[in-house]
């Protein structure tokens, strides 16, 4: 059942991640689109979950392009002038609100509750406002949110800060990434999304919304793991596939982007919440992200933001990692008190073993061991891999189908391995 | 669940309650043909250093190495009792730790607990931890492998992590042996992580904490960070390696929030789908029991379903004599829902979460003085409850969210304990 599922992603990740001996190791960044000035477009379109459903969405859509769950990653610089024109093509008016901003100004389209709407069928609207603070933000429909933000109207926006703005999230080195990711952690009742695609948004209830599908940027695991601008999933464009090398580190960019509050946990190690809701955790200005905390577990709530930074050592396991024997040259950052020990048991055989499709068919990074025909497949650089998924179990789904929903697998690669971002 | 085939055995399991007599018709032949079933190459095998008999202790002429520690576990299927009376179809792990190898299957075969057995380990500790699968006696159609994941062990390898997909899992009738040097001090958890959504729901979880080694410095040692006064006396406690006394407690108590699906544990002993999209927790509980089952301070009655083995042992009973401060472990491994404990009338101080201490990173003290801790499942809390000058008498901790206050239909009970003052 499990390796079903995986096949649906294992020829775009097989070939993405055996690219990565030849690939430019690339800076694992945020995909989305640059400013200040932005055109987006309020449209309909269907996205497919990983066990096969197909469900209508209302997203936003960069200009002419297609409607995108979640909406375009915003991408601006501390200081910007930031305008977002949105034109409306739904039946609904539709608008966007952006929280931890300031002196949002709304003009044209009409008067609204939350903010200024765009008509439905072509109607338009602009937002401006100046983007003073760098961070991790979110943006989303302000027009009848309990339906628009469930149908997909949600997306991140992200400042860059003046200091080092592609290896910093905030201006202070507390803050330094070597790779960042996107965390839009979202779950969709497929009901309401059914009602709407048969006209009768009259039957929509509220009351009742008990989801089934649970995404990270907008995809069901396993296409958490696909590559980026998947033809497979067209209006689903991002992906969660973090990757990093021993001793690095990951700013993990967590927004709540639905309406239901959810533990996410990272195997291999704690990460440090350094930052909510676009502000440093600090005790006095200047000092840093003081205030942070570790966690294994951090609680992602609904419309609200966090950022935190993962690394990974390997150190004080208590035996050798990449399997050396002692006289071997230590590895750069290798933990040299447990340089060349051992390693502590001996695993049972092949027989004895269940094994998982993520396994090398060795416990040493960067290596590889037999393994039965059909087994593992999807570690072909012998990369060590830990899952990054929703701790409300239920999560890790799609419908009735384990595994699945709010899941992916961050990859540790051997320091000699180039990174791809799939 | 994994259906790979189906073994003809010769019984047929239509009821759910079966008297002891049945039971002990039906494990015989299932014992038989479950071991009929598995590869030649399948045994149980204890890895322990210095344990030449394979019974995971230390005894007559062996010797314990150094700092060095070594647990088996059995992993397999049972039953445990509700606290409004129903019996619940259940998965755990047992303690089979000095069982000979020999015996291990038969001892561990629904012998099941919920909560798993505790664990506690010291900071530093070499821990050989062997885990063996019994296979599961009352649904001989599954070959569920198992794992055990140690959650929020920092810089975790996979190959120990315990995450199936990205490593190995111990299929039935045989050990896989798992090898940590204990971490830093803490609140940890441990729960199965294969089929995670099914297997943690079927109650596969257990509390696990790690003791600091300041707990054993030299008497009178004085711990004078930040200008504390505090000085070290032989049998004093700490929650972590504070350098300042500040996280001393006199008596702790594990308390570890779970909860049961019945509809879903139903379903499973009627060899029906499993309902994981609809699944929703109705018998919130501590450490496996509902109340008035948490206050019972032994093991509960054994069923006669699992032929007289006790499956609940661990209590959730607070007891204190006034005056001492008590270190309540809270974890979470609720598969569903977010909880709220509060404690009525004893102010709670939050000294950690997630394992770490709370304290900034220039060695400043984050404690705060609480009434109640919302938890999600993954996540955990260090709280310590100061009963200087509070008065004799019974108190409360009980979840806030006071619909699971219930055992099932029963208006009352749930997840809540006592906090006894003496």
């Amino acid at each position: 059942m499990i390796k079903a599922i995986l096949k649906r992603a294992s020829g775009l990740l097989l070939t993405a991640v055996a690219l990565a001996c030849w690939g430019t190791g690339a800076h694992g960044a945020i995909d989305g689109i640059t400013g200040p000035t932005f055109n987006l477009t309020a449209k309909t379109g269907y996205i497919s979950t990983a066990d096969g459903g197909s469900y209508l969405m209302w997203g936003y859509a960069n200009g002419n392009g297609q409607m995108q769950y979640p909406g375009p990653t915003l991408i601006v610089n501390q200081g910007d002038v930031v305008t977002v024109n949105l034109t409306n093509q739904l039946t609904v008016p539709v608008s966007i609100v952006f929280p931890g901003q300031s002196g949002v100004i709304a003009t044209g389209g009409v008067a609204g509750l939350l903010t200024r709407e765009a008509p439905a069928s072509g109607g338009t609207v602009s937002y401006t406002f100046t983007a003073s603070q760098p961070g991790t933000y979110t943006y989303y429909s302000g027009t009848r949110p309990e339906l628009q933000i469930e149908m997909g109207l949600v997306g991140a926006l992200i400042v860059r800060p003046t200091t080092n703005p592609t290896t910093q999230a905030y201006n202070h080195p507390d803050s330094q990434f070597d790779h960042e990711y996107l965390f839009l952690l979202s779950e969709m009742d497929p009901r309401i999304h059914e009602y709407v695609a048969a006209g009768r948004m009259d039957l929509v209830d509220n009351t009742t919304y008990f989801p089934v599908y649970w995404f990270i940027n907008g995809r069901t695991a396993p296409d958490t793991m696909a590559e980026a601008n998947s033809p497979m999933l067209p209006h689903q464009p991002y992906n969660c596939m973090p990757m990093m090398h021993p001793g690095e580190k990951i700013l993990m960019r967590m927004i709540g982007g639905g309406r239901d509050p959810h533990p996410y946990h990272t195997h291999g190690n704690h990460h440090r919440v350094i930052a909510r809701e676009g502000r440093l955790l600090s005790s006095a200005p200047g000092s840093g992200a003081d205030l942070g905390e570790l966690a294994f577990t951090t609680t992602v709530i609904p419309g609200s933001t966090a950022d935190a930074i993962f690394t990974w050592t390997g150190e004080k396991l208590g035996w050798d990692m990449y399997g050396h024997a002692p006289g071997d040259p230590l590895q750069p950052g290798e933990y040299a008190p447990d340089h060349g020990k051992p390693f502590p048991v001996v695993l049972p055989g092949v027989q004895e073993l269940t094994f998982g499709q993520f396994y090398s068919g060795s416990p040493f990074l960067g290596a590889m061991g037999a393994l039965p025909p059909g087994e593992g497949g999807f570690n072909p650089n012998g990369g060590f891999l830990f899952m990054w998924h929703s701790h409300a179990e239920k999560e890790i789904v799609n419908n009735d189908i384990f595994p699945g929903g709010m899941l992916t697998m961050m990859l540790i690669e051997h320091p000699s391995m180039m990174l791809m971002n799939p | 669940m994994t259906l790979r085939r189906v073994v003809a055995t010769g019984a047929t399991l239509k009821e759910l309650d079966m008297s002891m007599h049945m039971a002990k018709k039906v494990v015989l032949p299932l014992l038989v043909s479950l071991l009929a079933a598995l590869p030649a190459a399948a045994a149980v095998k204890v890895q322990c250093p210095g344990d030449t008999n394979g019974d995971a202790q230390w005894t007559g002429s062996e010797v314990q190495p150094a700092n060095t520690r070594c647990i088996h576990l059995a992993a397999g299927d049972g039953f445990v009792t509700m606290a409004d009376g129903k019996l619940q179809y259940s998965f755990g792990f047992t303690d089979v730790t000095g069982v000979p190898e020999n015996q291990v299957m038969e001892t561990g075969m629904l012998a099941a607990e919920f909560s798993a057995p505790t664990i506690k380990l010291k900071e530093g500790e070499h821990v050989y931890l062997t885990l063996s699968n019994v296979g599961m006696v009352m649904r001989p159609d599954l070959f569920d492998p198992h794992s055990v994941h140690f959650h929020g062990f920092p810089n975790a390898a996979p190959i120990f992590d315990g995450e199936p997909m990205a490593s190995i899992s111990i299929n039935m009738g045989s050990s896989l042996t798992y090898y940590y040097q204990a971490p830093e001090p803490g609140t940890y958890m441990y729960h199965c992580h294969v089929e995670a959504t099914e297997h943690m729901q079927m109650g596969m979880l257990g509390n696990l904490y790690v003791t600091p080694l300041q707990d054993d410095l030299p008497n009178g040692t004085p711990l004078n960070l930040n200008g504390s006064t505090f000085v070290h006396t032989t049998g004093n406690k700490y929650v972590y390696n504070d350098g300042d006394g500040s996280t001393y407690y006199d008596v702790d108590f594990p308390i570890q929030i779970v909860g049961f699906d019945s509809r879903f544990h139903d379903q499973h002993i009627a060899i029906q789908p499993l309902p994981f999209a609809m699944m929703k927790d109705n018998y919130p509980m501590l450490n496996g029991r509902g109340y008035p089952d948490t206050v019972n301070p032994g093991a509960l009655a054994a069923p006669a379903e699992n032929g007289g083995k006790l499956s609940q042992k661990v209590s959730a009973r607070i007891t204190a004599t006034a005056g001492q401060k008590v270190l309540l472990r809270i974890s979470s491994l609720a598969t569903v829902d977010f909880f709220t404990l509060q404690s009525l009338g004893i102010p709670m101080k939050v000294v950690g979460r997630d394992a770490r201490i709370l304290r900034s990173s220039t060695g400043q003290n984050l404690y705060y003085t609480t009434n109640s801790v919302t938890l999600g499942g993954g996540e955990s809390v260090d709280v310590i409850l100061d009963t200087t000058g509070i008065a004799p008498g019974t108190y409360f901790l009980y979840a806030t969210d006071l619909n699971h206050l219930s055992n099932g239909p029963e208006d009352f009970g749930g997840m809540m304990t006592e906090i006894v003052i003496s």
